[in-house]
């Protein structure tokens, strides 16, 4: 049986390219370790795309799990849309979708939905999937260092975690790196400065993505009750999301009021 | 010295095919520890500990009757 996300994928773009596989299952995509029990997809940022998901796991008879509308309005200001359902032998599929990922420029995701789906899986390249596994999580940054390990040297050295590569591509690449770390290697300063920096420049990106969602989280607080206290997530998928679409209207602010 | 081990990274040697049933393996197996998953693993709600009604909180029985197609 093939990858249950990798085939949802292709139904997702069946008919145009609306979704890109992200995340732990486009790390299982680029071999890199299997790490993943859900689906993750960026999804093009308009009504078509989000309408064309729905329909995909509408059919699949999904849940809708407490979380943003599957609509750009929430969309775009940087919510995620989480969804559920049980496939024929009995096993949770969960899928979660953004449009507007977190340190990943929009002219970064253009390109990939131009890519014609039939020449293959539709999935966030390398670069873009580091900035996505920036998280507030440590392992995540285990598989970072291997995914620029796949880069070519001078793209490497901006994003690997591996103090190792830092300290050899210091010395082959040229380029100027505005990474700390590369920096103090660069300056002649002791393994264990370079070792400090990184740490340092690790947990920078671990704090901001923390406070990030913690942004997220206080502002979706009554929205998330209403949705429980309601069952939406016991709904046939489209009457909860219609649903949910009004609940948010009233509850659930577009946009965070800070830049967060 | 490589940041994962050797079991992650032999997936590169595999066929698409190989692939596809060693990620299918474990994710049969990967089921046993649904109940104890963190509501979320991905998006902005990802740190919410308990976000959600017994509805889609899969507890063992209702999984096990929804493999039983009940």
């Amino acid at each position: 049986m093939a990858n249950v996300y990798f085939e949802l994928t292709r139904e997702f773009n069946a008919h145009g390219p609306v979704a890109a596989l992200s995340s732990g299952q486009a790390v299982v995509y680029y071999r890199l370790a299997i790490m993943s029990k859900d689906g993750d997809w960026i999804v093009r940022d308009d009504q078509n795309a989000c309408e064309r998901v729905l329909t995909v796991l509408s059919d699949h008879g999904a849940r809708h799990r407490p979380a943003a509308p599957l609509d750009t309005r929430w969309l775009q200001g940087g919510w995620s849309s989480h969804f559920e359902y049980f496939d024929a032998a009995g096993r949770r599929i969960r899928c979660d979708f953004v449009s507007r990922p977190p340190r990943v420029p929009p002219d970064a995701l253009a390109p990939m939905f131009q890519q014609r789906c039939d020449e293959g899986l539709l999935v966030v390249d390398r670069e873009a999937l580091i900035r996505l596994k920036q998280t507030g999580r440590a392992k995540d940054y285990a598989v970072i260092g291997e995914l620029a390990r796949q880069l070519d040297p001078d793209r490497e050295i901006e994003w690997t975690t591996d103090v190792d590569r830092i300290l050899t591509l210091s010395d082959e690449v040229e380029a100027v790196s505005p990474r700390p770390s590369v920096r103090a290697a660069r300056s002649g300063a002791s393994r264990a400065a370079v070792v400090a920096a990184l740490a340092q420049e690790l947990d920078d990106l671990q704090q901001r993505d923390r406070a990030r969602l913690r942004a997220y989280q206080r502002a979706a607080e009554a929205y998330l009750e209403e949705f429980r206290r309601m069952q939406l997530d016991t709904l046939p998928l489209r009457q909860a999301h219609d649903e949910a679409v009004r609940l948010a209207d009233a509850l659930l602010p577009e946009r965070l009021p800070e830049k967060v | 010295m490589s940041m994962l081990s050797e079991d992650d990274l032999n997936l590169g040697d595999m066929t698409d095919a190989e692939l596809d049933l060693a990620w299918d393996l474990w994710f049969d197996i990967a089921q046993t520890t649904n109940d104890w998953d963190p509501p979320y693993e991905h998006g902005v709600l990802v740190d919410l500990e308990r976000p959600y009604s017994s509805a889609s909180a899969t507890t063992g029985s209702t999984r096990d009757a929804r493999r039983a197609g009940m």
